[in-house]
């Protein structure tokens, strides 16, 4: 193996001799049982890039794993890995009898995942993933339940590197997302009640989880009819989901068994009938299971599904879903009749076969992982293999990670203006990572960063997520036509609390500090800072160090002299110096602009 | 603390920014320079304070349960449509119970008449409208041309796009016309006139305490964030001091690396543009901090002139308390907006628009539940708001209004309402006319019959935002020009078909400035 990658060392020189890199077409990457030319990384700082953009942050011995076996082996053992869960570890403090267990336990969870847990790419991919179908934490529904959101948390990470359908599907059905956008207890219209049905799911999988508003070409740039934008949807086509989404009650709903029993619809709760009265809401199983329709296969689930009801003026029951070319239903049109289930199954294929999918979610993801104004070309490239994988599926999002990861753009991006602003989660992430960070109470990690950076997993502050894709920073940012979405959060306030806590973080709260206060009173995450001490005395070992570790080796010489010179500046006689040097860099570095813009 | 003369503030705050190596790197809209947009000579320091503060409520305020009819027709026609066969105590019961509304007895009512009442929450607001310094303007709502309940099932009619869409008509609502979502608002575009007026050059005329919005974006004047809580700034290095100089020599040797590494973003070539953002952001956010912060420290939370705030909550206040209870959010926010306007001369300030927020309106569910206590938090933090005002001898010059995505539907989905359109605002200040309700209320009639309502539930507003945003406008002092108006859709806002409430650009519920 080792002679095959020489050998191909020697390939890509020639490739270099001849073609830029960028002339290659991606697609050959996949092709199986042929080692590639762009097969690398060729550096430990290449390694180290890739680290940044498809993990939670490299520590040293992942680049030097990354270095030593090439991206395809990494993949092989990022799909592989087993995957970290949230839901286990919040039962097992339940059932351990801590009752002090909500959102702060969930948060706590995902901190220990993020940073112990192997799985790192599919994390990565369940983070994005929860950016795009949002349910949260801020609301009324869902503060108080800690277990169902990590139960919605881990079915992302399941579906990381799964089929697009699937997971639109679990998304759907998880009480989590019924609660939130109130798809739960919709129910058909009723004259006599004066209802109609509920339109927020049908405009948020729509907008937010499929299509958005206006049609796209694959690269993503938008379609135009006499130089106008093309809506996606109408609403006649919301009025037509909202109709089938209707009927759908918690997993635990007791079928009733006579007439006007609607107390069943309106009460169902969580906990199953199996199950102890005195059982914690928190373990109700009703907050864990998929959704089901209310009386499935009785005459009580027309009671509530709106079957044979629907807003077309002809045919009658009739519901108006998405028209695209060669869609289904014939002309988008659903026929009345059907079950709940069924009628959801078709319109949820109806979402998702439309050709706007491969590109409206492509373009998100890459946003998450890459760049924030990834070219049309790129967008292109990725919503391809979405829309076929290369054996024919449609769909599959461990290719089209895979792609995003490995397209040139990614790789090798000549743009000036190229990467993103750092989301603040994936900063603090990232020191933690390098630096070893632990708790000195084993898997607790208290953080609460919604406060200091705006920023907290499954806790944005609405459907939309902490910030809009299409956000553009008002000044030069728009005027070049980039989009900056994660600027939105960067605003006076959290710039300076940010710079605050990364202080805190460095100067005051690392392993070993006599000075911190006892565990029992404050238990922050502590970081490494002594462990470098080795070579913190040479200046620019560790500036190049931490080059390394926390910028993928992107610094400017510029930046390096500067912070080399500020080092020099600093004593040097003990383990106390030394560590202020550590923390001098490392606050400075991610502190700085070079820092804070990921390139 | 000493006190600090206005002088000495500005001159330490320049010098601040004069000693940071990224003096030079103020963004020229900052700079001491002549505007040409304004068209004429604004000389500095000429006019009177006047500060709008757009209240605005995410997620599309439930207004048809904040006014709402009392006379025995229009209450039987809501009771229809917001109760229906429903139990009282049903979750899918929206109707407020006649018996519990304030009675509102307005000296001008809607043109189609009507009587109408307050929901039961909003007391303060009550005594406000009674007292003449609040106003209700009904049905207003994002329109491209007055439109009726005809032409909007017609293909081919102008309409606003991304109808009873959040992200889309929160941005419409504050931008200058509903015809395209801009990126800029008319907030930000009035300060982008209005910002040279103040002989503060480094403060931001536009401060927000509910982070980024539309509203205050200008083309050149991009909001001041502060929080509730106060302004921050930043540890470890004491930059806001000229050259650098903190206590410590550690925190001087640092801050002067960061500077030069902001520095090295700011200039670098081709550089980065999302680095030179970040640095500009982080400059700004510096000074500015610096410098609002020696002023509001001045007119502290606990001063007996807040207090206004808890009692209006029913909250205990204690004199020279540091722990007193926390209040709901708008209070919060607006407590601030009230320090700031407090510290106006200290800040030397002539001109302001505020920005103020709080979410939750979006009752599609557990509408019951959750909607009284987001009026109650409006209601009680605007009436105290005001009060603190007159404390301040700003009332005549402080106009605030609230906004909304949209209202919600007359339906209900079974225990809460979806997205509507028209929807009834709020103006509060000494110069609005109040104890009035300007335009038409709407008719809540069953759908059949009801000549206001389109698709299932949503109200054709009588009122464009251009409108209600042009008369705010107005008593700002703005003139609209025929070159580059604000309003540019203003013009069709006119007695076309007879179809707005109240034709033209000036509602006229602001007396003249």
């Amino acid at each position: 193996m080792k002679f095959a990658r020489t050998w191909l060392y020697s390939i890509v020189l020639a490739f270099a001799a001849n073609a830029s890199f960028a002339q290659l077409p991606s697609d050959l990457i996949f092709k199986s049982g042929m080692d590639h030319p762009l097969e690398g990384p060729f550096t430990p700082e290449e390694a180290a890039r890739f680290l940044q953009q498809a993990t939670f942050g490299p520590k040293l011995a992942d680049i030097e794993l990354l270095t030593r076996i090439g991206y395809n082996a990494w993949f092989d053992q990022q799909f592989a890995a087993t995957r970290s869960e949230h839901l286990p570890f919040i039962d097992g403090l339940l059932l351990g009898g801590d009752t002090n267990v909500f959102q702060g336990a969930r948060i706590e969870s995902w901190w220990r995942n993020v940073l112990g847990g192997n799985d790192q790419l599919r994390q990565r991919m369940a983070f994005s993933l929860s950016q795009i179908f949002v349910v949260s934490d801020q609301s009324g529904a869902l503060e108080g339940l800690p277990t169902s959101l990590a139960h919605y948390y881990d079915m992302l990470s399941r579906n990381a590197f799964g089929s697009y359908r699937t997971l639109l599907s679990e998304a759907t059905l998880h009480p989590s997302m019924g609660r939130y956008l109130s798809m739960h207890k919709n129910r058909k219209p009723d004259a006599v009640l004066n209802i109609q049905p509920d339109q927020n799911y049908a405009r948020e999988i729509m907008q937010l989880f499929s299509i958005g508003l206006v049609r796209l070409n694959t690269d993503g740039t938008r379609m135009l009819s006499a130089g106008q934008p093309i809506p996606t949807y109408n609403t006649d086509t919301i009025r037509g989901f909202a109709h089938v989404f209707t009927g759908w009650n918690y997993s635990t709903c007791v079928t009733p068994t006579g007439p006007n029993q609607t107390w069943h619809w309106d009460w169902c709760g969580t906990r199953a009938q199996a199950d102890p009265e005195s059982q914690d809401y928190r373990l109700h199983r009703g907050w864990r299971e998929p959704m089901r329709p209310f009386g499935e296969g009785s005459v009580y689930e027309a009671v509530y599904h709106s079957s044979v009801e629907g807003p077309m003026a002809s045919p009658t029951g009739a519901k108006q879903l998405l028209i695209y070319p060669g869609v289904s239903p014939a002309n988008g049109v659903l026929p009345s009749g059907g079950t709940a289930r069924a009628n959801m199954n078709i319109a949820l294929d109806n979402v998702a076969n439309h050709p706007n999918v491969g590109p409206f979610i492509s373009r998100l993801l890459i946003q998450r992982f890459v760049t924030s104004s990834p070219s049309p070309a790129y967008i292109g490239r990725v919503a391809s293999i979405f829309n076929n994988n290369g054996a024919g599926v449609r769909g599959d999002l461990r290719a089209v990670v895979r792609a995003i990861l490995m397209d040139t753009e990614a790789r090798r991006p000549t743009a000036v203006n190229r990467g993103k602003l750092r989301e603040p989660l994936l900063r603090l992430s990232q020191l933690y990572r390098a630096f070893d960070a632990a708790s000195r109470v084993p898997d607790r990690f208290n953080e609460y960063t919604d406060y200091w950076m705006a920023q907290a997993p499954l806790s944005s502050p609405t459907v939309f997520n902490y910030y809009l894709p299409n956000y553009q920073l008002p000044g030069e940012i728009t005027t070049l036509g980039l989009f900056s979405p994660e600027f939105q959060i960067t605003t006076d306030t959290y710039i300076t609390r940010i710079v605050n806590e990364m202080g805190g973080k460095v100067f005051w709260q690392f392993q070993g500090n006599a000075s911190l206060p006892p565990v029992n009173q404050w238990n922050p995450t502590l970081v490494n800072i002594n462990r470098d001490l080795s070579f913190a005395n040479n200046a620019e070992v560790l500036v190049s160090r931490y080059s390394l570790l926390m910028m993928g080796g992107t610094m400017s010489t510029a930046m390096s002299n500067l912070l080399v010179a500020h080092v020099r500046d600093m004593p040097n006689n003990n383990d106390e110096d030394r560590r202020r040097r550590v923390q001098d860099v490392l606050w400075l570095i991610m502190n700085s602009p070079e820092y804070v813009v990921e390139k | 603390m000493s006190y600090l003369k206005r002088r000495e503030l500005l001159q330490r705050s320049l010098m601040a920014a004069a000693g940071s190596t990224a003096f030079g790197l103020l963004p020229a809209k900052l700079a001491l320079a002549q505007s040409t947009l304004t068209g004429g000579t604004l000389l500095r320091g000429s006019l009177n304070y006047k500060a709008l503060v757009c209240i605005y409520l995410y997620g599309g305020n439930d207004s048809i349960n904040m006014v709402i009819p009392r006379d025995t027709a229009g209450y039987d026609a809501y009771r229809l449509r917001r109760q229906g066969n429903a139990l009282p105590g049903d979750a899918s019961n929206l109707a407020v119970p006649l018996a519990s509304l304030l009675p509102l007895n307005p000296s001008q009512g809607p043109v189609n008449g009507g009587q109408y009442g307050l929901h039961p929450a909003m007391t303060g607001v009550k005594a406000m409208f009674d007292a003449g310094r609040c106003a209700v303007v009904a049905n207003v709502g994002t329109l491209v041309r007055p439109t009726t309940k005809a032409m909007f099932e017609l293909p081919g009619t102008l309409l606003p796009p991304e109808l009873f869409s959040h992200s889309d008509q929160s941005v419409l609502w504050q931008t200058p016309a509903s015809d395209v979502s801009a990126r800029t608002g008319w907030g930000g575009r009035l300060a982008d006139i209005y910002r040279l007026e103040n002989p503060n050059q480094v403060l931001s005329m536009n401060v927000s305490l509910a982070g980024d919005n539309v509203f205050q974006s200008g083309r050149l004047v991009a909001p001041y964030f502060m929080n509730s809580q106060g302004v921050e700034q930043i540890d470890a290095i004491q930059t806001a001091q000229a050259n650098c100089m903190p206590t410590g020599e550690w925190n001087r040797r640092r801050c002067l690396t960061f500077r030069a590494l902001q520095n090295l973003g700011a200039t670098a070539t081709p550089g980065h543009a999302f680095e030179r953002a970040y640095v500009e952001k982080t400059q700004r956010s510096i000074s500015t901090a610096a410098q609002v912060a020696s002023a509001i420290i001045l007119h502290p939370a606990n001063d007996v002139k807040f207090r206004p705030f808890w009692d209006a909550f029913g909250l205990t206040w204690t004199a020279n308390s540091t722990n007193l209870p926390a209040l709901p959010e708008l209070a919060r926010q607006l407590l601030m907006v009230a320090r700031v306007i407090a510290s106006r001369e200290t800040l030397d300030m002539r001109r302001q628009l505020f920005f103020a927020g709080i979410g939750g309106f979006d009752t599609h569910d557990d509408q019951n539940a959750n909607h009284p206590a987001l009026l109650r938090d409006l209601s009680q933090s605007v009436s105290a708001f005001y009060q603190v005002l007159t404390t301040l001898d700003a009332a005549e010059s402080v106009t605030s209004f609230t906004a909304s995505d949209f209202n919600r539907t007359i339906t209900n989905n079974g225990d809460g309402t979806d997205h509507g359109w028209g929807s009834h605002q709020l103006v509060f200040g000494a110069r609005v006319n109040g104890n009035r309700i300007y335009g038409r209320m709407p008719s809540l009639a069953p759908r059949a019959s009801n000549p206001d309502e389109v698709g299932y539930g949503q109200i054709v507003p009588t009122l464009s935002t251009d409108q209600y945003a042009h008369t705010l406008a107005k008593w700002y002092g703005y003139v609209q020009p025929n070159v580059e108006p604000i309003f540019y859709n203003l013009q069709y806002m006119d007695n076309t078909g007879g179809i707005l409430s109240i034709p033209g650009p000036d509602l006229g519920f602001m007396q003249p400035a």
